[in-house]
């Protein structure tokens, strides 16, 4: 309820009423007695000195009463005006001399210029009048953007918060930058093609691809109701999370660069240790080469750990881009499995490779493939017992690829099997016994996931466990690979980069 | 279209440097290795290498730089070299995109040894 002077007014000018009566009442008795005792007649003291001190002292009062109630009360009705809740009181008019002789007219604009966003002047807010402006108003005050489209896919309307440009022709263009297959577009065709109301939800969308100006991000809720009405199909609605986002895009930064220096010493320990190793190797004895063995499998496996860190950083910041290519799954094993073979070898464990060339090929990021299986190996040895095997095995499962690793170790309790492929989960009994990050299992879930597959495990405690993994067929896949995908033909991915293929390159 | 033979390392850590330098000479390879860009530009176009090794973080003139310099748009200052970057840092798509219009490979150092760059280097053939 918002206050206003007048409420209270009534009430005020009365008690100011009998107080001054009261005032003049004590004046007069004063004054009466202090005549009546220097000899004047009652009636000479009321005609001359009481009744005009009475008439002046009253009139007095009410010119007092003028000048500090009505500025009280313009305030008083212009901070009811501009309070949020529904009142009826009418705006004070302050125009004219008066008004701004006396300051009021400056005391009100600046309670209107407080109340206003922007802080500017106005001695006139303007009022919706009409219900549609009332509308636009309040579209435009909310702080997030609402974007409408019409069946066909059109905007015929976007707020002043929405990330939207006007082009040449005049049309409006939705400024979001969506990842992958997840984008507006792709669900909007899902919706028209199944849903009669459908809705979904993004996070982290950019306005604007990185370094260039004003970018920000936002979530995004759209909604969609086949012939909805108004001609509204679409609602999209973005929410400016910028700042939220900004502790984490930083975060990145600081993990980029963390990781680049860490790969320095990675480099030059892995380097001078091939180096050392071929040139002593003549002269090395058997333990000896043991020990450059330890040594080489460490190294590997802390630059492993390195790439999981950073790809759970990028995943978790929705930077994990991958780049599908036609693989087969055998190439992919064979350029690790020189690091893996001597992975065991040094943990004396050994490894049953199963997998047939003659597999159909998938669609695979070779470069991320090989650090999933490099992670689930790694667990299989860790968790395994000495001198126990450790089974690869890769088959056509359908339409997919299945490749499971199969451990006979300490297998994996009921009770914890769902947190595996939690974030810095560490297994039960890996705390104290086994070293690792708690990261490989969650990128790897990541990894094969942003592969359109499937991760899992099956475990059995005391017996040993099977982490498999499938992918899809290529050929089910390439169709809308080749439409998303503007790869060059002539790029080799490798386990560590890439590399141009000089059969096709300036061939 | 032959065998790599010689081969400039531009390299300012001299740790990383004398470990391909001394690992390409074990090998039989040429090499030259300098530890700046602006020498680095220098010298690649002073002399016809079969190939470059590119470090990205190099003092004063980065590696993307020295590659500019090297293969300008549609000007290319040494047709005769293959060029195979070699850095730490990980790609995002864009400067992975502007490394593929000028450069033959993009490696990261921590994952390739010594040995793997020279299996590398042995299945690459010259430009001509």
């Amino acid at each position: 309820m918002a206050i206003r002077i007048a409420d209270y007014y009534p009430r005020l000018r009365q008690r100011i009423i009998a107080f001054s009566v009261a005032m003049q009442v004590v004046t007069i008795v004063v004054l009466t007695t202090l005549l009546l005792f220097s000899g004047f007649d009652v009636l000479t003291l009321i005609v001359y000195i009481i009744i005009p001190v009475l008439v002046l002292q009253a009139f007095t009062h009410v010119i007092i009463l003028k000048y500090i109630l009505g500025p009280l009360d313009i305030l008083s009705r212009a901070i009811a005006h501009i309070s949020p809740e529904t009142n009826d009181v009418i705006p004070p008019n302050v125009n004219g001399t008066y008004f701004e002789k006396t300051g009021i007219k400056a005391m009100v604009d600046t309670v209107y210029s407080l109340a206003s966003k922007d802080g500017q002047t106005s001695s006139t807010p303007s009022v919706p009048q009409t219900p549609q402006e009332l509308t636009n108003a309040i579209l435009n005050t909310i702080p997030v953007g609402i974007i409408a489209l019409n069946e066909k896919r059109k905007v015929i309307y976007a707020n002043e918060f929405a990330p939207v440009t006007k082009d040449s022709k005049g049309e409006i263009l939705i400024n979001l930058v969506f990842q992958g297959d997840d984008s507006l577009d792709t669900w909007l065709a899902g919706s028209e093609k199944n849903s009669v109301n459908n809705d979904h939800n993004w996070s982290r969308v950019q306005t604007a691809l990185p370094d260039e100006p004003n970018r920000k991000l936002c979530d995004v809720i759209a909604t969609y109701h086949k012939k909805g009405s108004g001609g509204v199909e679409t609602m999209i609605v973005t929410v400016d999370r910028t700042a939220h986002y900004a502790t984490d895009e930083e975060d990145m930064d600081f993990i980029a660069l963390a990781a680049h220096e860490l790969r320095g010493p990675i480099t030059v320990i892995r380097g001078y240790l091939d180096v050392l190793n071929n040139e002593l190797q003549p002269h090395l004895q058997d333990d000896q080469v043991e020990l450059f063995k330890r040594l080489s499998v460490s190294a590997t496996r802390l630059s492993g750990y390195v790439s999981n860190i950073l790809n759970v950083s990028r995943y978790d910041r929705r930077h994990l881009r991958l780049h599908l290519h036609e693989e087969n799954l055998s190439d992919v094993y064979a350029s690790v499995a020189d690091d893996l073979a001597l992975r065991a070898s040094t943990q004396n464990r050994l490894l049953s490779v199963i997998i047939p060339d003659n597999l159909p090929t998938v669609a695979a990021d070779r470069n991320s493939l090989t650090e999933v299986i490099a992670n689930l190996v790694d667990n299989a040895i860790k968790y395994s017992n000495e001198g126990g095997t450790v089974e690869i095995i890769a088959q056509q499962d359908g339409n997919s690829v299945t490749f499971s690793v199969t451990d006979h170790g300490i297998g994996i309790p009921s009770s914890v099997v769902g947190h595996l492929f939690s974030k810095f989960y560490r297994s039960h009994r890996s705390k104290q016994n086994v070293s690792g990050t708690g990261l490989g299992l969650y990128i790897s879930k990541a990894i094969i996931e942003s592969h359109g597959g499937t991760i899992g495990v099956s475990s059995s405690e005391g017996h040993g466990s099977t982490f498999r993994f499938s992918l899809p067929i290529y050929s089910t896949v390439a169709d809308k690979l080749k439409g998303s995908d503007n790869r060059n033909e002539g790029i080799m991915e490798t386990s560590n980069g890439w590399i141009k293929n000089h059969s096709m390159y300036r061939g | 279209m032959s065998a790599i033979k010689t081969i400039l390392i531009i390299e300012d850590d001299r740790f990383i440097g004398e470990m391909y330098v001394r690992s390409l000479q074990q090998a039989d390879f040429d090499v030259t290795w300098i530890t700046n860009g602006a020498d680095g530009v220098k010298a690649a176009t002073d002399k016809q290498y079969d190939l470059l090794l590119l470090d990205v973080m190099l003092p004063e003139q980065q590696g993307t730089e020295v590659l500019r310099k090297l293969r300008p748009d549609n000007d290319d200052k040494i047709p005769k070299s293959r060029v195979i970057v070699l850095t730490n840092f990980d790609q995002d798509d864009e400067s992975r995109a502007a490394m593929q219009a000028r450069a033959d490979g993009y490696l990261i150092k921590a994952d390739i040894t010594p040995r793997k760059l020279i299996e590398l280097i042995k299945s690459m053939q010259t430009v001509e």
